[in-house]
């Protein structure tokens, strides 16, 4: 039987496991606890020898370093498929993976309802002063501070989707129920949108950044969108705009945010994400209208186990059809 | 013949423009300038510079300058003034039995923070299912995602929320929702013809069973003698264990005691309020829970909230002066 790796652990799926790989695969799991072990493992007689695939999970990490060149050029000897679980995949080098022929897939989808619920509790906080009135209430001021007038409902304002995946797709629905005017960018205008969401494409860009109450941040984070919400992007947005990040930290340049902050051209910001997590930039505590989650998009026990579910179906279908569904852009 | 007097008691905020808009050709606007409540009685002596107006535009704010619209004001002002025309959805600091007795009509602003408090509801319900505040104080503390686990925190997707109360409130929670595929059951004391067929009816009979299948329970009845503490002891026992109360109506509806024993032995897996029953008090026990998502009554706190608000009392001082009532006349003085 072809033997694949738990390369981290597994959470929540492990029944789910067992069935997937019952007669189809050995599941060995990861019991190394640095890289040099690790390496040592994948040769010829090691603990992992011959694994053909294996789920990751970043937590791994911790132990065996990132997914780099370097590990997965030792992974090379036998690894073919690579399920990582997560939708975001910055800290994979897929250059390396496709110089060794390595197929990577991701987890989309499983992530959408947990990511866009996210957006949307960071879009009402921060149109509705929300996170400093409970700050308020804690320190006893109840809500003397709160002015009315900064505070707004969605309906009749209007959010800007940067990038419509599933996430951008779901938060629209959300909205849509209020409702938001949603309008978006995407490199390509997408086909199963909804009608009532207007795409704008980039030559007109500055006009929908003009339009936008809110800009929530959709977009995998890879070198051509790294800083991409920039000083010219953020200053193209209404004075008192509100910018949403739920993708990753490193989309928006954070200095140009702060300074957006602090001359009071942004409204408010909500973030999820972070460029170095888990380090938050103290600046960003400053602001009482910056709403600030430590990364938990997908952090509920549907969400994980969806994620997880999906990671090994890609790798279980990549044993029994030779390929599983949700293989990386970059590699298709 | 002159236009009638019309008294305008407290600031427009948001909907100051509306005022010419609504009232200059039929009315004459006075502004009322006092600064207390002597000040405010001075004024409408039979000599004095408020005497003789039919009708009163009170809003809000006023309270701080006049005090409670008491027997003893609106005795004061039934010398001549035939309607109020109030800013506010609630009525409890009015004297409604005075007005009653002295023929003057009392107008509230039903509606105008419906959408509002929906909102705010529905940022509780996701806070609390996500455990997000305790999140966002942990990090602002230095602490990330601290003492984390994720098995407690449930997306709202195939989870139910139990509506209490389907009024307008209720039914815009509703359309919230639905998007997140949350299953939405509600009691009434009786269906409401306009909930959509996905909102499920659980009539008293089927209380209990509503209340053992409910992942959420949000209030929204309205204050009465015989709803306070409604959601009591018994209620609470009966909602499945693990289960979140959501609150954006009035504190007194819950026995506060009874849901904080409930939150201490981990019967009920957290709380979102926006109320609480002796308001700006808030009981310091409240705070010790970490899945205590607490707002300071903020669910009509928006710009667009506040200008419906004070726009629709606009068009029911219009309404007085043009057809000598509104129908946003209390029931208690209809």
């Amino acid at each position: 039987m072809p033997r694949v790796l738990l390369c981290g652990d597994l959470v929540w799926a492990h029944k789910e496991c067992e069935e997937m790989f019952k007669g189809i695969a050995e599941v060995v799991p990861l019991t190394s606890p640095d890289r040099a072990d690790f390496i040592a493992g994948l040769q010829p007689g090691g603990k992992y020898d011959s694994i053909v695939g294996m789920f990751y999970q970043h937590t791994s990490a911790r132990f065996i370093g990132p997914l780099n060149a370097e590990l997965i050029g030792a992974l090379a000897v036998s690894v073919k498929w690579i399920a990582h679980n997560g939708a975001g995949y910055d800290q994979v080098d897929v250059q390396a993976c496709k110089a060794h022929g390595i197929y990577v897939s991701n987890t989309p989808g499983a992530v959408d309802y947990g990511t866009a619920t996210t957006a949307l509790y960071l879009l009402i906080s921060a149109m509705r002063r929300f996170s400093s009135a409970e700050r308020a209430v804690r320190s006893g001021s109840w809500k003397t501070l709160h002015k009315a007038k900064f505070a707004h409902d969605l309906e009749g304002h209007t959010l800007a989707i940067l990038g419509m995946g599933g996430v951008g797709l779901r938060l629209a629905q959300y909205v849509h129920a209020f409702p938001m005017r949603v309008i978006y960018h995407n490199r390509n205008k997408v086909a199963n949108a909804p009608d009532w969401i207007e795409y704008y494409p980039a030559e007109r860009l500055d006009e929908m950044l003009a339009e936008a109450d809110v800009l929530s941040v959709h977009v995998p984070l890879r070198k051509e969108t790294t800083g991409l919400v920039d000083e010219t992007m953020i200053r193209k947005l209404k004075q008192g705009a509100v910018i949403i990040n739920t993708a990753r930290g490193k989309v928006i340049d954070e200095e140009a945010m702060i300074r957006a902050l602090e001359d009071r051209h942004l409204g408010a910001i909500g973030l999820d994400v972070y460029p170095n997590e888990p380090e938050v930039n103290p600046r960003l505590l400053e602001f009482p209208n910056a709403i600030l989650l430590p990364h938990m998009g997908t952090e509920t026990l549907d969400s994980q186990k969806r994620m997880e579910v999906r990671a090994l179906t890609n790798l279980r279908d990549y044993l029994t059809k030779g390929a599983g569904a949700d293989i990386i852009p970059e590699l298709r | 013949m002159s236009l009638p007097r019309v008294l305008i008691l407290g600031l427009l905020k948001f909907a100051e423009d509306k005022v010419s808009e609504l009232l200059d050709d039929i009315a004459e606007v006075i502004r009322v300038d006092a600064t207390n409540r002597a000040e405010f009685f001075a004024g409408l002596q039979p000599s004095g510079k408020y005497a003789g107006a039919v009708g009163l535009y009170r809003h809000w704010d006023s309270a701080a300058v006049t005090g409670p619209f008491d027997k003893e004001l609106i005795d004061k002002l039934s010398t001549s003034v035939k309607w109020i025309a109030g800013t506010a959805v609630g009525y409890e600091m009015i004297d409604i039995a005075a007005c009653k007795e002295h023929g003057i009509l009392y107008s509230n602003t039903p509606g105008s923070v419906d959408v509002s408090t929906a909102t705010t509801a529905l940022y509780l319900i996701i806070s609390t299912m996500r455990h997000f505040s305790k999140a966002d104080r942990d990090l602002h503390a230095g602490k990330w995602k601290h003492g984390h686990k994720a098995a407690g925190l449930h997306d709202l997707e195939g989870h139910t929320l139990a509506i209490l109360g389907l009024g307008d409130i209720g039914l815009h929670l509703a359309t919230f929702v639905r998007p997140f595929g949350m299953r939405v059951v509600y009691h009434n004391r009786k269906p409401n013809p306009d909930a959509p067929e996905w909102c499920e009816y659980f009539p008293a009979e089927r209380l209990d069973e509503m209340l053992a299948l409910t992942d959420v329970l949000s209030v929204h009845i309205p204050l009465r003698t015989e709803t306070i503490g409604f959601v009591g002891e018994r209620m609470i026992r009966k909602l499945k264990k693990g289960a979140i109360i959501v609150n954006t109506a009035r504190g007194k509806i819950i026995d506060e005691d009874a849901m904080i024993r409930a939150l201490d032995d981990g019967h009920l897996a957290g709380i979102g309020l926006d109320v609480y029953p002796n308001e700006p008090e808030v009981n310091p026990r409240l705070l010790e829970f970490p899945n205590a998502a607490l707002l300071p009554h903020m669910g009509g706190d928006s710009a667009d909230a506040q200008r419906k608000l004070e726009t629709r009392a606009l068009v029911a001082a219009r309404d007085y002066l043009t057809t000598g009532t509104s129908k946003d006349v209390v029931p208690e003085l209809r």
